[in-house]
């Protein structure tokens, strides 16, 4: 692992016209990443259910996310009266924004691989690492509770009041349940930390970290059972109520988008990231690995939803405030032991 | 279509746009989840397996009128409930459709008397009425069909093209009886 | 290394520009009606508001939050021990657990004086 400080050998004009494209390529593909797990969560909660789902557009419904993607561009664009209009543009460009940004810097594949010394299948590699990631999920919880606020609607509110509750308590415990693993690596680079798991996947060192960190992380993304942000029966749909059209879609993308990324998370500091059989013949399988664990955490996180009811929000709090973070430390100290 | 006249080029190119647009409204209309009566029993019947709704991409069951796009008023309307489901159509973002569903939505049904609304198009326009008391999963998704096919016999860019907003106001396109009072 | 938060800068000025012709093509495509007076109203459950909805909201998310502000910082410290950790060796290994211990301590006695508890 070298600093690209060193590696850089483009001349300004061409690293940055590869990273505009790189970008534009990771950002195009997690846009058709959001829109097809839109497809797949639907035809999978009614294969669960014993119903078909979406199958007319196109072959096995293939085009509806492009239905439903072009239904909500025309649909009329619309701001409350009482609303905080600046706020309420605002917070759905937010929560997009950090759920873009935390992606940035997972290595999805061999990071390599390089074109002018320039990394292909990672954006950026800071010292900060996956610090930056957490930073930048926290981002999210901004666009959360402006738009609740910025609603001036009672059910956004309180949307927005749990939302954010939720998400910071479960923090603390992502955050804990992430430093077992900094312990054992010694870095926050990503891609080091992968490298690291060549021989052995953190998960196997330990799993009581990946299990705080898979619940901690469904927690984060307000997914089942943990997603009472949106809980229908209380509060309508939380704190996007008021929204509709794109900027509805913009909160549903930042939720698929950190999907993703929690996936990917989970993926790079426990299974292994991009590693996997031949990864060291064919670099370029590394993509492939990369996309298959993360679409099995995909698949297990509607998998939860397809299965476990709602909890409730005592329960939630009591979750994550008194079983997680007790639990956490002790898989530090694990987690300090084994690393002297 | 009548929109543009004189150049048969741009004629199409809106004829297929609007072909497009029509496409995505027609297989992504997602319901308001909002049931008043027993048609409700029967409105979550067809999203359920054996029905199935999803099949039209039509389960995303929206709770929240700014992200819907379809009122199945499902059910008895009592004058009560009126104004409130009338409050409700109006705070649906365009463009946005109405199924009444069953008998008692329709036209009063049974329910000859005072309490009740002699038809939800008193109040809201509807597009598609579904007679039955109450109307089987089947008839209702016949229903959702024909909805269909007038979302497709729509001119979405009109307005648009023509340049000119639509400026008069929702309250007299739909013929409010019941005025929202706060 | 500074290069490395140059590509981010690229990469979020990318992602902002795809969020703002997003955001922005609805307004351009969407049908303009004026809303009627009905539709500007908050969302209540078809019901005209009655009350202000900037209400007090309960204590306890304060509470919450503070205790987060406390616990969040004590990890932000543990992140650079975290990293240096091998190096630092048995002595890292007892400091840390002296400044966890005075940490737990405090989460202990938030715990019992019902600071976490959610009713």
């Amino acid at each position: 692992m070298s600093t690209p400080m060193e590696t850089v050998t483009a001349p300004l004009w061409g690293w940055v016209l590869l990273t505009v494209v790189k970008s534009l390529a990771v950002l195009i593909a997690l846009l058709t990443a959001f829109a097809y797990m839109t497809w797949l969560e639907r035809r999978l909660i009614a294969r669960f259910q014993i119903r078909l789902g979406p199958n007319r557009v196109g072959p096995f419904g293939l085009l509806q996310p492009l239905a439903d993607g072009i239904k909500l561009f025309f649909k009329e664009d619309f701001m409350p009266e009482e609303a905080d209009k600046p706020l309420f543009l605002l917070a759905p460009a937010i929560s997009m924004i950090a759920a873009f940004t935390a992606f940035a810097v997972i290595p999805f594949g061999p990071t390599d691989i390089t074109l002018w010394g320039v990394p292909l299948f990672q954006i950026a590699n800071p010292d900060t690492g996956i610090l930056f990631v957490l930073a930048a999920t926290s981002l999210g919880v901004y666009g959360i509770i402006l738009g609740g606020w910025a609603s001036t609607s009672k059910y956004p509110l309180l949307g927005a009041l749990r939302s954010s509750a939720q998400l910071i308590s479960y923090e603390l415990a992502v955050g804990l349940a992430i430093v077992g693993v900094i312990v054992l690596s010694g870095t926050l680079k990503l891609p080091e930390i992968v490298e690291q798991q060549a021989g052995l996947w953190n998960l196997f060192v330990l799993p009581l970290g990946f299990l705080l960190l898979v619940v901690g992380a469904t927690a984060e993304v307000n997914r089942a059972p943990f997603d009472l942000p949106e809980s229908e029966q209380e509060l309508t749909a939380g704190y996007h109520t008021e929204y509709g059209g794109m900027k509805f879609a913009a909160f549903f993308v930042a939720e698929y988008v950190n999907l993703v990324t929690a996936a990917s998370v989970i993926t790079t500091l426990f299974l292994g990231g991009w590693r996997g059989p031949f990864v060291d013949q064919i670099p370029l399988l590394g993509l492939f690995w990369f996309f298959v664990k993360v679409f099995a955490f995909v698949f297990f996180f509607i998998w939860l939803r397809a299965t476990l009811p709602r909890v409730r929000y005592d329960q939630l709090m009591d979750l994550g405030w008194k079983l997680l973070i007790p639990l956490a430390f002790v898989n530090l100290f694990v987690a300090s032991l084994i690393a002297l | 279509m009548g929109v543009i006249t004189g150049s048969p080029v741009l004629t199409t190119t809106v004829e297929q746009f609007e072909r497009l647009v029509n496409w995505a409204r027609k297989n992504s209309v997602w319901p308001f989840q909002f049931g008043l009566a027993c048609c409700a029993i029967e409105m979550m019947a067809s999203a359920a397996a054996r029905f199935d709704l999803a099949r039209f991409g039509a389960e995303m069951m929206r709770a929240s009128p700014r992200q819907s796009d379809l009122m199945i008023v499902a059910g008895r309307v009592s004058q009560k409930m009126a104004p409130v489901l009338k409050h409700l159509y109006d705070q649906m973002l365009e463009p946005k459709w109405v199924i009444s569903m069953g008998d008692c939505a329709s036209c009063g049904g049974v329910y000859n008397n005072y309490a009740i609304l002699q038809g939800v198009d008193k109040i809201v326009p509807v597009d598609v009425y579904v007679a039955g008391c109450p109307p089987t999963p089947d008839n209702l998704l016949y229903g959702f069909t024909l909805l269909q096919e007038k979302i497709l016999r729509d001119h979405p860019l009109h307005p648009v093209i023509q340049g000119k907003k639509t400026n008069h106001n929702e309250e007299t396109r739909n013929r409010a009886k019941e005025p929202t009072t706060r | 290394m500074l290069v490395e938060y140059g590509f981010l800068l690229i990469y979020m000025a990318v992602g902002l520009g795809i969020t703002g012709v997003i955001l922005f093509a609805n307004t351009v495509l969407g049908p303009r009606r004026r809303p009627s007076p009905a539709k500007l109203m908050p969302y209540e459950s078809g019901i005209p508001p009655l009350s202000s909805p900037r209400e007090r909201f309960h204590v306890r998310y304060y509470l919450i939050a503070m205790i987060f502000l406390i616990f969040d910082l004590e990890i932000a410290f543990i992140y650079p021990w975290a990293v240096i950790y091998q190096q630092l060796g048995w002595a890292g290994f007892w400091e840390m657990l002296v400044f966890l211990g005075i940490l737990i301590l405090g989460y202990v006695y938030a715990w019992k004086r019902g600071a976490l508890r959610w009713e």
